[in-house]
């Protein structure tokens, strides 16, 4: 019996497959969702752009004070915001900020479907917005205090994935490619015509890391083999980006892993790695080494996985005219800047330029492909919400990836 | 009379405690296990046996064991001894890393605990505070000095080609089962001295006295008496490390992290982190359970036996 079999068996949904959209029967555990009538929502698409219902009730109202001897809690990634640039809030709006952490995804929106927590401010990815609005997690924003929302880019003043911007801003923006030191590989991943591929060379064999993200992970898989969905329904090409990554196994004995010291340590040469990860790693060399000898491949022509996350505010959170405000200034472009320089990640700042930020020492010369670029957003490949019975087909296949199989 | 007898029935004769005083005493005990034993083992029942939140995939208990559902289960049942298993591997390679891991252990915890129990004289605390120290750094603090050694510009590699026993660096951590399996008995060695000497220590030294005035030279004491009285807590010490070394997920994690070496610890950790996956790892840590109650059940017989009077 398959997972998907016993998905569909158990009686916790009712499924559509289609990359359309999908049906949820019952929303009684999910939180303050208590409704027992079937639910639908489409999973967003660049194609298919998705504008969230809105209760007008749930938005506060413009103008007012933000929250007096308040605490400001926010729920976000290990080491994904600077500090210093959330203590200059608390001094601004004389307030105090706490910041809660969490390792993946997964055990954040188990947290929050709890409906027991507290915090204001979460950095969601694009691909649980629609779960979080669907199960009431999400406050619906009001525009009258985030006017920096006019600094980002323009893709994301009307995102797809929230249409209107009524739950989210963009906080990050950042690719997915390869990492390599080339004081060990030989091959220029800019003159091959696939450049997955080096991963695939045994001449790195025990040097070689993925990303430990099943969705990353069977991305590159399906990069691998020149298919570009990275949202795939198809069992069939779910298996053979399975297949790919297993033989990298026997062959390369690859490592699984997010570790961003592993490239300056020596301890891997080529490495599946997030655009943002990579911009501080030169900082990382020991002593006597060349930060120079760091490289990250991204097609130049943008046709690559790339993303971006977002900012939003929880409806459980007790102080929404903070959170509003926390967002509004971390969209700042002084602010935005600050966070980038300590966090690695670019904002998608409108003033920003790949040669202001070579220039400005924000991007080493040699890590300049990790530039993000708003054309990428047009013509880059983007891991997107998956209905519930597709996402455990690739839970499954990275499950036997994983398990040494 | 009535009262004399009630009186009689709630202390023992000779004493003046009443006969609730001690099993009271262990209430504290009942109750700790009650909270942190019993309370999660039944969560995971009902997780297993559950089914899952629509929307976020989480797992959701269900706690009326009549409602239980078999799906998770059954999943479970198909990739480890179904026509497509794939966890029958991570199993077998787990057991292996347990049983040869824990083999070293005693090899290495052997001699050392002896030494202290038997020959360490006046310094014998001071080589337990030794024995103890490394009990002082976290887990995850001497896993990760482990990858510093272990790496490519690591002391190890340094040491070894200046010993001109190697001339490349050797990637250890590279996916080696060695790596993996020696970080598992640098990680639980400790373990297995302190209840190896706690058991040496206890011999009666007269019985080794008499067995040397009969005639017996020192290794056929230690063979003839020493080695048989300890057989118990040799299983003690094998068992208190295999129990723990076989849900063990962050050893590989930090010295391997590639899937050849996967342990079963591991996929459990996967499985609870993963979306639609809790369900089949709480079955996963159930059949764990079950697996290590085998040894656990014949070390109980066993020591049940030994305490009859089999051995002593």
């Amino acid at each position: 019996m398959s997972r998907r079999d016993f998905l569909a068996r158990s009686g916790g949904a009712a499924l559509a497959v289609s990359a359309a959209g999908f049906l949820l029967d019952a929303c009684a555990s999910s939180g303050q969702g208590s409704s027992t009538s079937a639910t639908s929502y489409a999973l967003a698409r660049p194609g298919q752009p998705v504008t969230w219902p809105v209760a007008g009730s749930e938005v506060i109202a413009g103008g007012l004070r933000p929250e007096q001897n308040a605490t400001l809690q926010l729920y976000n990634w290990e080491e994904y915001v600077y500090t210093k640039v959330v203590d200059a809030f608390a001094a601004r709006y004389h307030c105090k900020v706490e910041i809660t952490t969490f390792g993946t995804m997964d055990e954040a929106l188990a947290k929050i479907s709890t409906g027991q927590v507290n915090f204001d401010v979460f950095w969601p990815t694009v691909d649980v917005v629609g779960q979080l609005v669907t199960g009431k997690f999400l406050r619906p924003l009001n525009h009258s205090y985030i006017g920096n929302i006019d600094q980002v880019w323009p893709q994301f003043q009307n995102p797809f994935y929230d249409q209107g911007w009524h739950y989210t801003v963009p906080y990050t923006v950042y690719t997915t490619g390869i990492a390599y030191r080339k004081d060990h590989v030989t091959q220029d991943p800019y003159s091959m015509p696939n450049g997955w591929s080096m991963l695939w060379n045994p001449a790195y064999r025990g040097y070689e890391s993925i990303l430990d993200d099943y969705r990353e992970g069977l991305s590159l898989g399906l990069l691998r083999n020149g298919l570009t969905d990275l949202n795939t329904t198809s069992q069939a090409q779910i298996t053979r980006a399975k297949n790919s990554l297993i033989e990298l196994i026997a062959m390369d004995k690859i490592q699984i892993n997010n570790s961003y010291t592993a490239i300056p340590d020596d301890q891997v040469w080529v490495q599946q790695a997030w655009s943002g990860a990579i911009i501080p790693t030169p900082s990382e060399m020991p002593k006597g080494q060349s930060p120079s000898v760091i490289g990250y491949w991204f097609p130049p022509n943008g046709r690559g996985p790339v993303n971006n996350d977002t900012m939003a505010i929880l409806s459980s959170g007790s102080n929404p005219v903070l959170a509003h405000l926390f967002l509004n200034y971390m969209l700042e472009y002084s602010n935005a800047m600050e966070n980038f320089a300590w966090l690695g990640y670019q904002p998608p700042q409108r003033q920003i330029t790949p040669a202001s930020l070579v220039k400005d020492g924000l991007v080493p010369s040699n890590l300049a492909s990790c530039t993000v670029l708003p054309s990428y957003f047009d013509v880059g490949y983007r891991e997107l919400e998956l209905s519930p019975s597709v996402n455990l087909a690739w839970t499954d296949a990275w499950q036997q990836f994983t398990a040494g199989t | 009379m009535y009262a004399t007898e009630a009186a009689r029935s709630q202390a023992r004769p000779g004493t003046r405690h009443p006969r609730w005083l001690w099993p009271s005493l262990t209430m504290p005990g009942a109750l700790w296990l009650t909270i942190l034993f019993l309370l999660p083992f039944y969560v995971a029942l009902a997780i297993a046996g559950g089914t899952f939140n629509p929307l976020f995939l989480n797992p959701v208990p269900i706690w009326n064991p009549l409602n239980w559902r078999s799906g998770y289960l059954r999943q479970v049942y198909s990739e480890l001894f179904g026509a497509h298993a794939y966890l029958d591997a991570t199993v077998l390679r787990t057991l292996l890393f347990v049983v040869i891991a824990s083999a070293i252990c005693l090899l290495i915890g052997y001699p050392v605990a002896y030494f202290v129990a038997r020959q360490a004289g006046r310094r014998k605390g001071l080589y337990l505070v030794a024995l103890v120290a490394p009990f002082w750094v976290s887990y995850m603090m001497r896993m990760l000095a482990w990858q510093n050694l272990l790496q490519g510009n690591g002391l190890i590699n340094h040491a070894l080609i200046v010993a001109h026993l190697i001339t490349e660096p050797v990637n250890w951590l590279s996916g080696m089962p060695a790596t993996v399996v020696l970080g598992l008995v640098y990680g639980y060695v400790p373990y297995v001295i302190i209840v190896l000497y706690a058991g040496l220590d206890r011999i009666d030294p007269s019985l080794l006295e008499a067995a040397r005035d009969l005639g017996l030279g020192r290794a056929r004491t230690f063979l003839h008496v020493t080695l048989p009285l300890s057989r118990q807590v040799i299983y003690a010490g094998a068992l208190i490390t295999a129990l723990p070394m076989a849900g063990d997920f962050y050893t590989n994690t930090m010295l391997s992290g590639v899937p050849t070496t996967t342990m079963i610890g591991n996929v459990i950790s996967n499985s609870l982190s993963t979306p639609g996956q809790g369900g089949e790892g709480a079955v996963l840590v159930l059949f764990l359970l079950v697996l290590m109650l085998a040894p656990m059940i014949w070390y109980v017989r066993s020591s049940s036996r030994t305490a009859g009077g089999e051995l002593l």
